[in-house]
C-alpha cells in the first residue's frame, strides 16, 4: 500500500518534471533564438531573415555596427535609460503622495476623487494620443524637447496608479500613525519617517514597474519625437528595422538590439523578484 | 503664447512689406511674384560650379537664417547632407540657413506631416502615391512660374505628370524607378519569362516565390497585364473627382484568377521585401532592394523584366505593373526667404548632378532626363530590367488612400483562402463588382 | 441627484445670508476676493485669494477669452496663400477648441474659489464674533503639512492628471461631435461643430455605414478578453500547482524562467515571435523540412487561424503572471483543509475543484476583473503580432479581423487621422469597459460577500 502511494507520486513527478523541463523549452526557445541570430554573421544572408536557427558563420557584426559611429544604438539607449530613471523616481514619489493622502486621511471628496480616477482610467489611452502630442508641442516638449515631455506625460498622469501601494499603506496598523500623531509628530513627519522606511518592498516594486514600462513606448515615443531621431528611444528607432523597407538587413541587429536591451531589464528584474511577485499579489488580492 | 503669435504677426509683416517694395520698383505684372523670381534665379544656376553668377549678384536679397528641416529614406541621408553642404558653400547668401536632414521613411514622412504640418519638416521626400494625400491636407506648396518650368523641362513627361495634380505641380521628381520587376536566383530559375515556369522551378528546388499580391501597388500587375484600366481623375486641390475603372469584366476575372492560381503554389509567399524574405528563389521586387538582393543571391544575382503568364482563358498575357517615382516636397512656409531657399536648394537636390551622384553613390535610379542618358546608369543590372519593365508599365497616377486598404483587403481575402481556386466564377465577379464599386464610392 | 440641486440650493442661501449679514469688509470681498481676510489680518489667506482673482482675470483677458469668444465656430478664416507664395496661419480650431474647454474649468474653478471666499469670510466673522483668535499665517502654512497634508501631496497629482488626462479626454469627447478629419485638418483648415452625425456613421448599417463593422470588431474584442483572461488564468494555475507540488525541486529556477517574458519588452519578443510564426518563418520552414506539412500553415493569414495564433501568443505572455500571482494565494489555503479532504477520500481533481478553485475564485475576483478589461484594450499583443490582420473587403475603414476596438482606434488615429471617428469609437471603448465593470463587479462573490470566505 504504501510502496504503492511512493511509486505513485515518483511516477507524478515524473510527468510534473517533464511537463516543467517542456514548458521551460517553450517560453525559453524565442529568446534563444533571439540571441542566435543576434550572432549570425552579416555575410550569411545579408542580416536578413532566415528559415534556419543555427548561423553557419558566428560573429558580432551586428553588435559592432550598434556601436559604431554609423549607428545612433548608443545614444538611443542612453536615451531610454534617461526617460526610464527619471519615470521611476518621479512617477514612484507621486504614487507614494497619493497613495498615502488615500490611505491614510480622510478629506472632502476623497470618495469621489477615487471614483473619478477608476472611470478615467476606462477611457483607452490611445484615444488622447493626438491631443497630448499638440499639448507637449505647446511646451515645445516635441522633438528636441521630445525626452523630457515623455518623462512628463508619464509622470502626470501616474496618481491614477495608486492601487497597489495604496493597499499596501492599508495593511500598516493606524495604530502607529496614532501613537506618533499623539507623540505631536505632524503627518508629514509620519510619511515620511515612518510609513516610508516601512514601506520599501512595495517602493521597490514601484519604481522596478515604471524602470521597465518605457522601454516597450514605441507608440507615443515616437509621435513626440515626431522624426526628430536624437529623441528617439530604442523601442522607436528598432521598431522601424522590421517594419519600414529602407532598413534592409537590419534583422539580425534588430535581435542584438534586443539583447541588448533584454539583458539589464532582465537582470534587474531578476535581482528584484522577490518585490516584484509581492506587489503583484498584493495588488490582484485588492483589486 | 500671445507674444509669439505677435512676434510672428509682425515679422511675416515686415517681410510681406519688404517684398511689397521689392515687387513694385521691379515687375508690375501680378503672375510671377518676386519670391519665384529669386528660386527662378537659382534655378537656372542650380549647378553648384555657376552658382556664384551675376544674376544673383546683380539684385542682393536677404534670405535671412534659421534651419531648414529635411527628411529623407535612411539610405541617402549621409548624401543628402553632403549635397546640401556642397550647396550652401556654392551659395553663401543663402548659408544662413542650417540643414539639417533626419531619416524618415517615405512613408513615416507623409503620415508625420499630415499629423502636424507646422511641425513637419520643411523638404521632404516621398512616393507618389502619396501626393494627392498630402496635397488635400495642404502639406505640400505650390511650385509655379519659373520653378514648375525647371520641373517640367529637366524631368521625363511622365515624372512631370506623377508630381501634378490637377494642373498643378507639387513636387520635384527624385527618381524614376520606383518600378517592380523581378530578381531571381540564376540556378534555381531556369525561364524567366513565363510566370507558371518560375512557380515549378520554385516549387522543385523547395524555395520560395515572393510577391506582394496584398498591395495596390502590385496587385494591378495582373490586372493592367489583361487590359483592364483603372485611373482617377483629380482636381487641383487633390479631391477625386472621377474614377476610371473596368476591374469588375472578363478581363478582371481572368487576372483575379490568376492572382489566386499563383496564391495557390506552395511556394508561394506573400512579400516583396528580400531581407524579410526566406530561402529566396524568385521576388517581384524594385530597384532600391539590388543591394539587398545582391547580397542574397551571390553570383546567382539575375534581374529581369516581369515574366508572362498563360490566363484561365487560354491566352498569354505580359505582366504590366506601376511606374512610379519619389518626389521631394516643400511645406507650405510663412518666410519668402526661407520658401526661395527651399525651392533652390530642391532645385539642387533633383538636378542632373545630384541625381546622377545619388544613382552612383545609392542606386536610385534617376528622373532627370539628361541624367537618364549617362552611360552608367544605361549599364545598370536592375535598372535594365525596369526600363524593360516600364514598356508594358502603366505610369502610376493619383490614387486615394483608401484604395491601398481596399487593394490589401483584397489581397488578405485570396491570402486567407475567402477567395480561392474552389469559388465560383460568379462570386468571384461580384467581388470584383463591390471592389470596383468601392473604389468610384471614393471619387466624389 | 435631489440632494446635489438642494446642495447648489443652499449654497445660494449661504451666499445671500453671508451678504446680508455680514460687515462691509465681507461685502467687498464679493468683489475684491480676499479683502475681508486681508483686513482681518488673515495675509496668507487673504494675498491667496486675490492672487488666484487676479491670475483669473489676467488669464482671461491676455488669453482664454481670445479662445472661448471662437467656440460656436471653431474659427473662420483658415490658412491663406500670400501673394508671394507664402502661407499665413490664422485660426487654429485645435487651440481654439483646447484653450475654450480649458477656459470653461478654469472658470468653473474659479467660481469654486470664489464660495470659498465667501465662505471664509463667513468663518472668520463668526469667529471674531465668538471672541476666538484666528488662524496665524504660520499656522496655515503648518497645516499644510499637518491636517492639510493631503492637499500637499495631491496638488501636483491632481493638477498633473486634470492638465494631462481630463482635459485631453474631454476635449476628444468633444471631437467626437466634431468634423475632424483628414480634410479638416487645422492649421491647414478648419474643422467645426457636427452634432450627432459620426454617430450615426458609427451606427449604420448602410453600404457606407461602419455599423457591421463595429459589431464585427466588438465581438472579437469581447471573446478575445474572454479567452485571454480566463486560459491565462486557469493555465497559469496550474503552472502554478505544479512547481508548488511537494517534491519538485528548483521551485525558483522555473519560476525564473517564465518570468523572462515579463522582463523583455513586449516589443522585442513579440516582434520575434511574430516573425517565427510567419508563413515563411523558422516554424513553417522546419515543419515542411521534416515534412510534417507540405505547404506553410497560415499561422497569420487565415482569420481563424490568427485568432487562435494570437490567443496561444497571449498564453506565452500572461502565464507567468497568473503564475506568480497564484503561487501566492495556493499558499494561503488552509493545509488542513486539504487533509480532512483526503481522510474523506477525495482525490486530488476533486480537491481542487471543492477547495482551490472556490477560494482562488473568491479571492481573485476582482483581479480577473481588471484583468477583462485590460485586455479588452490590450494593444500590443494585437499590434505587434498581426497589426489588426488579415484585413478583409467584408470590413470597413482599415478593420482586420483580429482588430481589438483599441487597435482600430489606433489605426484611425495614426494611419488615417481621421480623429472624429476615433473619437467616437474611444467613447465606445469606454462604454463597453464601464458597462462590463459595473455589472460583474455586482456579481463579484468578494464584494456581494463581505463576510469572506469560510
Amino acid at each position: 500500500m504504501n510502496k504503492s502511494m511512493k511509486t505513485k507520486r515518483a511516477v507524478g513527478n515524473a510527468i510534473t518534471y517533464a511537463t516543467l523541463v517542456i514548458i521551460s523549452i517553450i517560453w525559453l526557445f524565442p529568446f534563444v533564438c533571439l540571441f542566435l541570430q543576434s550572432l549570425r554573421s552579416y555575410n550569411e544572408g545579408g542580416g536578413g531573415m532566415v528559415e534556419y536557427l543555427l548561423p553557419k558563420q558566428f560573429s558580432l557584426d551586428s553588435y559592432i555596427y550598434l556601436f559604431s559611429e554609423e549607428s545612433k544604438f548608443v545614444r538611443w539607449y542612453g536615451n531610454t535609460l534617461v526617460i526610464a530613471f527619471f519615470v521611476a523616481l518621479f512617477q514612484t514619489i507621486v504614487v507614494l503622495c497619493v497613495s498615502y493622502a488615500l490611505s491614510r486621511m480622510r478629506f472632502k471628496g476623497r470618495t469621489f476623487l477615487m471614483k473619478f480616477w477608476l472611470i478615467l482610467g476606462m477611457f483607452p489611452g490611445f484615444l488622447t494620443m493626438i491631443c497630448l502630442y499638440f499639448l507637449l508641442k505647446q511646451f515645445h516638449l516635441t522633438q528636441e524637447g521630445a525626452i523630457p515631455g515623455l518623462i512628463l506625460i508619464a509622470v502626470a498622469s501616474s496618481g491614477m496608479g495608486y492601487y497597489v501601494v495604496k493597499g499596501y499603506f492599508d495593511t500598516i496598523p493606524k495604530a502607529l500613525d496614532e501613537a506618533a500623531r499623539i507623540d505631536g509628530a505632524s503627518r508629514a513627519r509620519i510619511f515620511f519617517t515612518m510609513i516610508i522606511p516601512m514601506s520599501k518592498p512595495i517602493i521597490i516594486y514601484a519604481a522596478l514597474v515604471a524602470f521597465m514600462a518605457p522601454w516597450c513606448d514605441y507608440i507615443f515615443a515616437s509621435y513626440v519625437a515626431f522624426g526628430y531621431s536624437d529623441s528617439y528611444n530604442v523601442a522607436v528607432a528598432m521598431q522601424r528595422w522590421v517594419w519600414t523597407n529602407d532598413y534592409q538587413g537590419f534583422f539580425t541587429r534588430f535581435c542584438a538590439g534586443g539583447i541588448l536591451i533584454a539583458v539589464p531589464v532582465t537582470a534587474l528584474f531578476i535581482c528584484l523578484q522577490k518585490y516584484y511577485v509581492e506587489g503583484v499579489t498584493g495588488g490582484a488580492v485588492k483589486g | 503664447m500671445k507674444k509669439k503669435v505677435l512676434a510672428t504677426l509682425l515679422a511675416t509683416a515686415m517681410v510681406a512689406a519688404t517684398l511689397v517694395g521689392c515687387g513694385n520698383s521691379s515687375n508690375e505684372e501680378g503672375g510671377a511674384s518676386s519670391a519665384d523670381n529669386t528660386a527662378g534665379d537659382a534655378s537656372t544656376t542650380n549647378t553648384a560650379d555657376s552658382s556664384a553668377s551675376t544674376d544673383s549678384s546683380s539684385e542682393p536679397v536677404e534670405y535671412g537664417s534659421g534651419t531648414i528641416k529635411i527628411w529623407v529614406a535612411e539610405n541617402v541621408v549621409d548624401f543628402t547632407q553632403k549635397k546640401a553642404a556642397e550647396f550652401m558653400e556654392a551659395n553663401p547668401d543663402m548659408a544662413g540657413y542650417e540643414i539639417s536632414v533626419e531619416p524618415v521613411g517615405e512613408g513615416d514622412a507623409a503620415g508625420n506631416i499630415i499629423t502636424d504640418v507646422e511641425g513637419g519638416a520643411d523638404m521632404y521626400g516621398f512616393a507618389q502615391d502619396q501626393i494627392t494625400r498630402l496635397v488635400s491636407a495642404g502639406a505640400l506648396c505650390p511650385i509655379t512660374g519659373d520653378n514648375a518650368s525647371f520641373v517640367t523641362g529637366q524631368n521625363d513627361e511622365d515624372a512631370t505628370n506623377a508630381a501634378t495634380v490637377g494642373d498643378v505641380v507639387y513636387a520635384y521628381p527624385m527618381t524614376s524607378d520606383n518600378g517592380y520587376f523581378l530578381y531571381y536566383d540564376s540556378s534555381v530559375v531556369t525561364d524567366p519569362s513565363s510566370l507558371e515556369k518560375i512557380v515549378a522551378d520554385c516549387e522543385a528546388a523547395g524555395k520560395n516565390f515572393y510577391m506582394e499580391i496584398n498591395s495596390g501597388w502590385y496587385q494591378p500587375s495582373f490586372f493592367f497585364a489583361t487590359g483592364c484600366t483603372f485611373t482617377y481623375d483629380t482636381d487641383n486641390d487633390g479631391n477625386f473627382t472621377a474614377c476610371n475603372m473596368d476591374y469588375a469584366s472578363d478581363k478582371g476575372l481572368v487576372a483575379l484568377k490568376e492572382i489566386i492560381e499563383l496564391k495557390a503554389s506552395p511556394a508561394f509567399q506573400n512579400g516583396s521585401s528580400i531581407s524579410s524574405g526566406t530561402n529566396i528563389g524568385a521576388i517581384i521586387d524594385g530597384t532600391w532592394d539590388a543591394g539587398a538582393a545582391k547580397e542574397i543571391f551571390g553570383d546567382n544575382y539575375a534581374c529581369a523584366k516581369l515574366p508572362m503568364f498563360e490566363g484561365s482563358d487560354g491566352q498569354k498575357y505580359q505582366m504590366s505593373g506601376f511606374g512610379g517615382f519619389k518626389l521631394l516636397g516643400i511645406k507650405p512656409q510663412e518666410d519668402a526667404g526661407k520658401l526661395a531657399v527651399c525651392h533652390a536648394l530642391a532645385q539642387f537636390l533633383t538636378g542632373t548632378d545630384v541625381q546622377l551622384a545619388r544613382f552612383t553613390e545609392v542606386g536610385w535610379g534617376p528622373s532627370n532626363v539628361a541624367a537618364q542618358q549617362d552611360a552608367t546608369v544605361q549599364a545598370d543590372e536592375a535598372l535594365a530590367a525596369l526600363r524593360d519593365q516600364l514598356a508594358f508599365d502603366i505610369p502610376q497616377g493619383n490614387y486615394p488612400g483608401d484604395y491601398w486598404n481596399l487593394a490589401t483587403a483584397l489581397g488578405d481575402d485570396i491570402i486567407s483562402g475567402t477567395l480561392s481556386t474552389s469559388t465560383s466564377d460568379a462570386d468571384l465577379t461580384a467581388a470584383l463588382q463591390t471592389f470596383q464599386d468601392t473604389c468610384i464610392s471614393y471619387a466624389q | 441627484m435631489g440632494k446635489f440641486f438642494r446642495g447648489v440650493g443652499n449654497d445660494f442661501k449661504e451666499i445671500g445670508l453671508t451678504f446680508k449679514e455680514g460687515d462691509w469688509k465681507t461685502r467687498v470681498s464679493y468683489l475684491i476676493m480676499g479683502f475681508g481676510p486681508l483686513m482681518r489680518k488673515q495675509f496668507v489667506r487673504g494675498i491667496a485669494f486675490l492672487a488666484v482673482e487676479l491670475l483669473y482675470i489676467l488669464y482671461m483677458a491676455g488669453f482664454g477669452w481670445n479662445y472661448l469668444k471662437d467656440i460656436g465656430t471653431l474659427g473662420t478664416v483658415a490658412r491663406v496663400v500670400n501673394d508671394n507664395g507664402t502661407y499665413s496661419y490664422n485660426d487654429n480650431s485645435f487651440l481654439i477648441l483646447l484653450y475654450s474647454i480649458l477656459s470653461i474649468i478654469i472658470t468653473f474653478g474659479f467660481l469654486v474659489v470664489w464660495r470659498m471666499n465667501v465662505k471664509e469670510n463667513r468663518n472668520e466673522e463668526m469667529l471674531l464674533a465668538e471672541g476666538k483668535k484666528l488662524a496665524s499665517g504660520k499656522q496655515d502654512l503648518y497645516s499644510l503639512l499637518d491636517s492639510h497634508f493631503d492637499k500637499t501631496l495631491l496638488a501636483f497629482p491632481v493638477l498633473g492628471i486634470f492638465v494631462f488626462t481630463v482635459l485631453p479626454i474631454l476635449f476628444m469627447i468633444c471631437i467626437a461631435f466634431t468634423n475632424y478629419d483628414a480634410k479638416h485638418q487645422p492649421p491647414t483648415s478648419l474643422f467645426s461643430w457636427v452634432g450627432l452625425e459620426n454617430f450615426k456613421n458609427l451606427f449604420s448599417f448602410g453600404t457606407t455605414g461602419l455599423g457591421p463593422t463595429f459589431f464585427v470588431v466588438l465581438m472579437w474584442t469581447l471573446v478575445w478578453a474572454f479567452f485571454a483572461t480566463f486560459l491565462t488564468y486557469f493555465l497559469g494555475m496550474g503552472v502554478a500547482i505544479m512547481i508548488n507540488k511537494k517534491g519538485i525541486k528548483f521551485k525558483k529556477l522555473w519560476r525564473t524562467i517564465l518570468v523572462m517574458t515579463i522582463a523583455v519588452p513586449q516589443f522585442v519578443s513579440l516582434l520575434y515571435v511574430y516573425k517565427m510564426f510567419a508563413a515563411d518563418g523558422l516554424i513553417n520552414s522546419y515543419l515542411m523540412k521534416w515534412g510534417w506539412i507540405s505547404s506553410a500553415i497560415p499561422f497569420w493569414q487565415d482569420p481563424t487561424l490568427a485568432k487562435i495564433t494570437i490567443i496561444v501568443v497571449n498564453l506565452w505572455i500572461g502565464i507567468p503572471y497568473t503564475m506568480l500571482i497564484t503561487t501566492g494565494l495556493l499558499m494561503n489555503i488552509p493545509e488542513d483543509l486539504y487533509e480532512s479532504a483526503r481522510i474523506d477520500g477525495a482525490n486530488a481533481l476533486q480537491m481542487f475543484r471543492s477547495i482551490t478553485l472556490p477560494y482562488m475564485l473568491f479571492v481573485t475576483g476582482p483581479f480577473l476583473l481588471t484583468q477583462f478589461t485590460g485586455n479588452l484594450n490590450n494593444f500590443n499583443v494585437i499590434y505587434l503580432l498581426t497589426q489588426g490582420g488579415p484585413l478583409s473587403m467584408t470590413l470597413a475603414n482599415k478593420a482586420g479581423h483580429t482588430d481589438l476596438l483599441v487597435t482600430w482606434l489606433y489605426k484611425m488615429t495614426v494611419n488615417d487621422t481621421n480623429y472624429r471617428m476615433a473619437a467616437v469609437l474611444g467613447i465606445m471603448v469606454f462604454v463597453v469597459t464601464a458597462v462590463i465593470s459595473l455589472v460583474v463587479y455586482g456579481m463579484l462573490p468578494s464584494v456581494r460577500d463581505e463576510e469572506g470566505f469560510q
